[in-house]
């Protein structure tokens, strides 16, 4: 807040030092000029686009950038705007050809992911997870993400400690000015190996020097869909089925035993009404505030704008509140110098679940999960109502600076940028002891990202004579990175009222700085910190060839801290080239308004964002076990042994690599009323890091190799048609976006053809986004149906030999076992069709949205409905896998679907990786609906420095059209297992207001 | 002019930026090979990081009492699936749990670590004067103690497993099974020359151990470490294994001769179920223990005997994950005057140190309990008791059975008395008799023969300490009575499957014929 403060203050001052409404010189970036137009026309010609003298400082990386990208990756942000989001993963998401966005709970402020043209890693964890992220760029400053190193600590692994924000939370589209994906080397090779998995490029709105002030709010109702609840009769009912089926007298064995919270049929707690939705779901209240003002003169202007934002989750009280508020200054002292500096500062306030799994991953304790929490509204409340005996504060304040110098000789040009994104999070916890039979949890983190970028760049523009034009660039890039955090949690406090972790403060006491109300040995402190370092340095050269032809060749050098000290440089070229063929071939024909074809090749390094793999062969002070990771040490010293269960990592490890090509063309006809562009990619990520699983009996799980390749081919799409133009009472456009991705794998480690990693196949030739399941065929209803090999033996699962009540797999190999040879490949995590198709219709003063968001060729496994009929296994346990949350007592998923297995098996017939629970998850939705209505005219009438003024009605996530049985199939985390956590996408209906004045 | 100010300016800051050193960064969360091997203290992290992943490697998925207490032996399991299949001896099933412990990699990395630290230590002597002589050859025969106990440990569980015994650093190279014999041979020998090096206690001005051992007290060592007697005791347990009792006396002998001078003693039934008895921290009582200890933040939810035993009224669990069923406690515990537990013929409990709540549908084994400190809070599952995996009792047995199988019978009693003494020493109401030559000895006619009777006394002594699925495996073949139980030995179903992963990453392994 007080940054905020600061800055407001600093605002105030300059739009008290510089005067208004200076109209002398107005040669501001239009913002017109992007409103109405995704689809950019190409109006600049290369020289122009660099710094023509305007204050502010253009980046000088565009010079012939624009002839050989796709015209399908530049965003709207006013029309984004529209969308009640927090992060920019949920603008962008069905937006972009090749963007593929993945929105895995709507409880807002959590951590989504993006993919540009597939994944580069099969998605084991948070680690590949964050090595195939693209790279956020604001106005030229790279971002940093949450390391997920933290995980290591980590006994359970849904979410990173701390606050778990998503720290792309800080993007406020109303000062956007435009969002661009890159997605081929052609257009990220500039931004290095952090860019390898695409960029996303933002620039904010820039100062103008004529005055000008924006408004826009809106406020809107985030409201939950109805779900059918269940009780106790319900799931005993369900359960007793199988009693009924395999057990002689109600008990499978006699010493096993009916869970108590079902035995009894009086109990009002489970058999009576099951209204805990009416606590659990509610409607929520969002809205949006955003203002700035501009201005200045052709010397100095700044910017300066203000937002907040409430976002809504519709279950479970949760919600995120985010203050932003940003300043831009620029000043030309002398013509041919120019100084810009931004500040960007952003604060998160997000109000979690309550789920039992993560409040128990985060305590990191399993109490008694015999019984779940009752399905009735007065034992929910009783249970809520502890939370108030406690807090959960999670706070993330997530800020972006720069300072730039530009220098313009005329045809030299040099830029230099001090950039740096920062983000912290805090997350303080005290549960009392009435939420943990009986024992308090106190935590507290703070930690932060951070990283300081010194790009430096020089161009030169030589014109040989008309026909040929040169530019060459320079440039330099090093980059700081840090990650740290610190961490504490005590268990045991002495009552409930002292919620802090107090020490004791006196130097002179022999206890000095131990815990006082928590336990000492019940006090658990960790610390930890990795850091890495980025040098690079390239070349560029452009060229054009009467404005038909362009060229462009990038080589550059890229040395990580974070690669062993014998390999830690890596160079790469990039090749691109464009085509005219419009003003080669076409030049008198009207109906072809432009055609472009572009291609680009070349080889980029791909970050490695553990700084472990340089250290060669190592040491950890790792000893734990199952159960426990945290082991501190043998008889109270810390011990250092080779990272066995990390896995071994030798002295040979060299750069990860990604080779891309790209070839594709755009066009705009007649009159541009059609725009298209069609792009074929191809993308090998190759030699990249894997843990192969050997040298167990040299006591590690996997030994760490460079070799591993995934392809990825495909075709972005993007067409838009002004049906009916602009002109006319009434018009239409529409414009669909879509991305066919197939992805493979190309090599292994060592030459190996398959890997087995947990339980996924990795499989040279097919995609690693796969599940491995066995084929299911039925049930065997007597044991005499059980075939017989030769061999005398009965059909056998792993060397059990199958029953009665089994299920009837099929013996792929028809080796008479079930094994892990008889699994299959089946399925995608990860859509193969993917995009959005946009509509806009107008009439007169009034214009209808409508925007579709759609998947194809995705599959999911209906893990939630697996655990179901898994009980027994599920219950037997005590472990995180017995946690039933409130919403067990949600009836979801189609329970017919799934024949009646003996569920005290030991050959698990409810395992999730079989066939009858990987379903279709393809769908459609209409993201959007939105009408607005344009009062620009009227309000000119009486004021006249109005530019625009309008008014908007819109519902999100209107519907969702699926074959899926489970919830929207859309909340599935990256691994494609539906565990049924994942919290409703509201449906939201909001009324706003944009004004230009 | 100023252009070219500016353009020198310009190319200087583009390549100023070139430092080599920010990109040689030590990594703040590993140790490379620079920055070991150097010191003392890493020398210390070294040997008792051989300590840690040994605890780990019996601590994980509870292993220690799956593999000893819950195959085939006195409990049972109410909801547990897993363990049902391993009480069944199920043990293909597909649980993870079951297909964890047929995993040995965690045993090879103590082994990895120790051949690790036999090959390098030296490195240390040559640049830390402070590293002496002796503290290196008592290190060294740590180390080698603990390979040596991996094997053995492995060995009872798969039978064959592949023999190395170098670092092979990088290389890796696949081996096939050794015959479980050749890797014995080598077991016996290095915990031999261990023993011969090891002191008898640390820290305590032992002629073989002089001074502060890394310069702490001996308080801090007692009980930690392996020391001389530890060696022998388990010198024993291997010669046993293989039927060799000349060898198990012998052994056995130098423990019970000796014990006085390692600050031992025979522990009272009352200190064997104390919350903060034997089993609690490290004592020097514990001949052979990996310690979770409460003050060193070592308390742990998994990896201990409570956490599969306790529940309700103990601890705040409904459903214990083992129990012994009361009818197994009546026919095990069917003698009188017994501390542990004894019930008359009413059906009232007397002594109840094993077992807490008798009269419920599962009664909680509750002889180990050392709950968060050792206190009495049920509130909170964490434990801090010991691996043990021998103590006096046990050696002193295992001499009793020795000498029974050798035909000592005299001999065989007097040692199985020294325990009986200590046990069946309380009146019908379960309180102690004042006098310690008032029990009730072994006699025949009351208690069986003698193997019989010795390994009943093992099934109650060791109840809950990963023991009752070896002493089966010596019964039995001392007996040759139990068809079912011998066609198991025969065959290879006493020990565990190989793990589907370890078969997959190395082709030069065999699955164990029985679980084929």
């Amino acid at each position: 807040m007080r940054i905020i403060a600061t800055i407001t203050f600093l605002g105030v001052l300059c739009t008290a030092t510089y005067p208004f409404g200076n109209t002398a010189r107005s040669a501001c970036i239009s913002n017109n000029l992007l409103f109405n137009e995704s689809f950019l026309q190409q109006t600049d010609t290369a020289k122009k686009s660099v710094d023509t003298g305007v204050v502010g400082i253009a980046s000088p990386k565009k010079s012939i950038e624009k002839k050989l990208q796709s015209k399908g990756n530049k965003l709207d942000p006013k029309k984004l705007s529209v969308f009640p989001a927090l992060s920019l993963q949920q603008y962008l998401k069905g937006e972009s050809a090749g963007l593929y966005v993945q929105e895995p709970s709507g409880e807002p402020g959590t951590v989504q992911h993006m993919f540009i043209h597939g994944t580069s890693q099969p998605l084991l964890s948070a680690r590949e997870l964050f090595a195939t992220q693209p790279l956020v760029v604001l106005d030229g400053v790279p971002l940093v993400g949450e390391h997920p190193f933290a995980f290591d600590i980590q006994q359970f692994k849904y979410d990173r400690i701390g606050p778990a924000t998503n720290t792309l939370a800080n993007i406020n589209m109303a000062n956007i000015k435009s969002i661009e994906v890159l997605k081929d080397l052609s257009s990220t090779a500039i931004y290095g190996p952090k860019g390898a998995n695409g960029v996303i490029l933002i620039t904010t709105n820039a100062p103008g020097t004529k005055r000008k002030i924006t408004f826009d709010s809106y406020v809107g109702l985030a409201q939950p869909n109805s779900v059918t609840t269940i009780n106790g009769k319900f799931e005993n009912d369900f359960r007793r089925q199988f009693y009924n089926k395999y057990t002689a007298n109600g008990n499978y064995s006699e010493n096993d035993v009916y869970p108590l919270y079902l035995s009894d049929s009086l109990n009002n707690a489970f058999y009576g009404p099951s209204n805990w939705n009416d606590k659990y779901y509610n409607s929520e209240v969002v809205y949006g505030v955003n203002a700035s003002i501009s201005g200045g003169t052709d010397r100095a202007n700044f910017r300066f704008s203000l937002g907040t934002l409430r976002s809504g989750g519709v279950a479970d009280d949760t919600g995120a509140d985010r203050y932003d508020t940003r300043f831009i200054i620029n000043m030309k002292p002398v013509s041919w110098f120019t100084v810009s500096a931004m500040v960007n500062a952003n604060q998160i306030m997000r109000q979690r679940n309550r789920n039992v799994r993560d409040r128990l991953s985060q305590v990191n304790y399993i109490p008694d999960l015999s019984s779940p929490i009752a399905p009735n509204k007065d034992y929910y409340s009783g249970y809520l109502s502890e939370f108030n005996k406690g807090f959960d504060k999670n706070k993330t304040n997530i800020i972006e600076g720069y300072v730039k110098l530009g220098v313009n000789l005329g045809k030299f040009n040099f830029i230099s940028t001090l950039g740096l994104d920062y983000n912290e999070g805090t997350r303080d916890i005290f549960f009392a002891r009435t939420l943990l039979q009986s024992t308090n949890y106190a935590s507290n983190y703070y930690g932060y990202n951070q990283r300081a970028t010194i790009d430096n760049v020089a161009t030169y523009d030589y014109d040989l004579n008309e026909d040929h034009k040169f530019n060459f660039s320079v440039g330099s890039i090093i980059q700081y990175d840090k990650y740290r955090y610190s961490y504490a949690y005590a268990y045991k406090g002495s009552n409930d009222f002292i919620k802090l972790n107090l020490l004791e403060s006196d130097p002179n006491n022999g206890n000095y700085l131990q815990p006082t109300v928590f336990r000492r040995e019940l006090v658990y402190k960790f610390l930890d910190k990795t850091r890495n370092n980025q040098v690079s340095f390239y070349g560029k050269a452009d060229y054009t060839y009467k404005e038909k032809y362009s060229f462009s060749a990038i080589l550059r050098g890229d040395a990580s801290s974070n690669q062993q000290p014998t390999n830690r440089w890596f160079y790469a070229p990039v090749f691109s080239a464009g085509w005219d063929i419009k003003k080669e071939l076409l030049a008198d024909n009207s109906s072809v308004s432009s055609l472009n074809l572009r291609a680009s090749a070349g080889r980029m390094g791909r970050y490695e964002n553990f700084d472990n793999y340089a250290q060669g062969p190592q040491y950890t002070a790792f000893i734990g076990f199952t159960g426990n990771l945290i082991s501190p040490g043998y008889n109270g010293f810390a011990v250092l042994n080779r990272p066995y269960t990390a896995g071994s990592v030798g002295y040979d490890l060299k750069w990860a690599y990604t080779d891309q090509a790209s070839l594709g063309i755009n066009g705009s006809f007649l009159n541009d009323r059609i725009n298209a562009s069609i792009d074929a990619y191809f993308k090998e990520d190759k030699n990249m890091l894997l843990g192969v699983p050997s040298g167990a009996e040299y006591g590690y799980t996997s030994i760490i190799k460079n070799g591993m390749a995934i392809r990825n081919t495909g075709v972005d799409l993007a067409i838009s048609a002004n049906i009916l133009p602009a002109e006319k009472l009434f018009s239409w456009n529409s414009s669909i976006n879509l991305n066919f991705n197939q992805n493979k794998l190309t090599a292994l480690p060592g030459g190996l053809d398959q890997l087995i990693i947990g339980d996924r196949l990795l499989k040279i030739g097919e995609a690693v986004d796969r599940y491995w399941v066995l084929t299911n065929e039925g049930i065997y209803n007597t044991d005499s149906e059980v075939p017989v090999n030769s061999g005398g033996y009965r059909l056998s699962y792993n060397g059990i030999g199958l029953k009665a009540g089994d299920p009837r797999w099929k013996d792929l190999n028809g080796d008479g076992a079930i094994t892990n040879e008889d699994r299959t490949l089946t399925g995608h995590a990860l859509p193969q069709v993917s995009g959005g198709f946009n509509n806009d219709f107008s009439y007169k003063k009034w214009t209808l949205g409508l925007n579709f968001y759609f998947n194809l060729g995705r599959e999911l496994v209906n893990q939630e409905m697996a655990n179901r009929f898994d009980f027994v296994n599920r219950e037997g346990q005590n472990n995180i896998n017995s946690v039933r949350e409130i919403t067990f007592w949600e009836k979801r998923g189609d329970y017919s679907k799934y024949l009646l297995y003996n569920p005290w098996s030991s050959v698990a017939p409810y395992q999730a990786n079989q066939d009858i629970f990987v379903e279709d998850a393809s769908f459609l939705k209409l993201r959007t609906l939105s009408l607005t209505y344009d009062l620009t005219e009227f309000f000119k009438k009486k004021a006249a420095n109005v530019q625009k003024f309008q008014v908007y009605g819109s519902v999100h996530n209107v519907f969702t059209l699926t074959k899926y049985t489970g919830q929207d199939p859309e909340l599935v985390s990256y691994t494609g297992y539906d565990t049924g956590y994942g919290m409703q996408i509201p449906r939201t209906f909001t009324l706003g207001v944009k004004m230009d004045f | 002019m100023k252009k070219i100010i500016l353009l020198g300016l310009i190319i200087s800051s583009l390549f100023a930026g070139s430092c080599k050193k920010a990109l040689d960064i030590n990594s703040t969360r590993v140790v490379n090979e620079n920055n070991y091997w150097n010191t003392l203290e890493d020398a210390r992290a070294a040997i008792m990081g051989v300590y840690g992943l040994t605890r780990a490697a019996l601590a994980d998925n509870n292993g220690h009492w799956i593999y000893g207490d819950v195959r085939m032996g006195n409990f049972d399991s109410p909801n547990r699936q897993d363990l049902k299949a391993v009480i069944k001896n199920d043990l293909n099933a597909s649980y993870p749990v079951v297909e964890q412990l047929s995993n040995w990699r965690r045993f090879y990395a103590i082994i990895n670590a120790a051949n690790i630290f036999l090959e390098r230590i030296k490195e240390v002597k040559a640049k830390d004067a402070r590293y002496t002589e002796n503290n290196m050859a008592v290190d060294m025969a740590q180390v080698r103690f603990l390979r040596a106990f991996a094997y053995f440990y492995m060995i009872r569980i798969w039978g064959d497993v592949p023999f190395i015994d170098s670092s092979d650093d990088g290389n890796f190279e696949n081996r096939p099974k050794t015959d479980q014999k050749a890797i014995l041979e080598f077991v016996q020998s290095e915990m031999l020359a261990a023993a011969e090096v090891l002191p008898y206690r640390y820290s305590a001005n032992d002629i073989q151990q002089p001074g502060n051992y890394y310069n702490e007290g001996s308080g801090r060592w007692d009980g930690a470490l392996v020391r001389k007697l530890s060696a022998y005791g388990v010198l024993a347990h291997v010669a046993a294994w293989q039927g060799k009792y000349v060898d198990v006396i012998n052994y056995s002998k130098i423990v019970l001769n000796d014990y006085g001078k390692a600050s031992m003693g025979y522990v009272s039934t009352q200190d064997l179920t104390d919350r903060q008895g034997l089993f609690y921290d490290k004592k020097s009582n514990q001949l052979l223990a990996f310690g979770f200890v409460f003050g060193h933040q070592d308390a742990t939810y998994v990896g201990n005997i409570e956490s599969l035993t306790l529940a309700e009224p103990v601890v705040n669990k409904n459903i214990p994950d083992i129990f012994v069923p009361k009818d197994s406690i009546l026919s095990i515990f069917k003698e009188t005057n017994d501390g542990r537990f004894n019930i008359d013929t009413t059906g009232i409990t007397h002594s109840q140190l094993y077992f807490t709540n008798f009269a419920g549908r599962y009664p909680i084994f509750s002889k180990i309990k050392c709950i968060q400190g050792g206190s009495t809070d049920p509130t909170f599952r964490i434990f801090s008791s010991a691996i043990l995996f021998t103590r006096l009792e046990d050696i002193t047995l295992l001499r009793a059975e020795a000498y029974a199988v050798l035909g000592e019978t005299t001999l065989a009693t007097n040692d199985l008395n020294i325990v009986r003494q200590r046990r069946y020493n309380v009146d019908h109401m379960g309180l102690q008799n004042s006098s310690s030559t008032d029990y009730v000895a072994y006699s025949r006619a009351m208690h069986g023969t003698l193997i019989e009777a010795i390994f009943k006394e093992r099934q109650k002594e060791f109840m809950g300490e990963g023991m009752r699925w070896y002493d089966q495996i010596r019964y039995h073949k001392i007996k040759q009575n139990n068809p079912a139980f011998l066609h198991l030995i025969e065959t290879g179903g006493i020990y565990w499957p190989i793990a589907k992963d370890l078969l997959a990453q190395n082709p030069l392994l065999k699955q164990n014929p029985f679980w084929k």
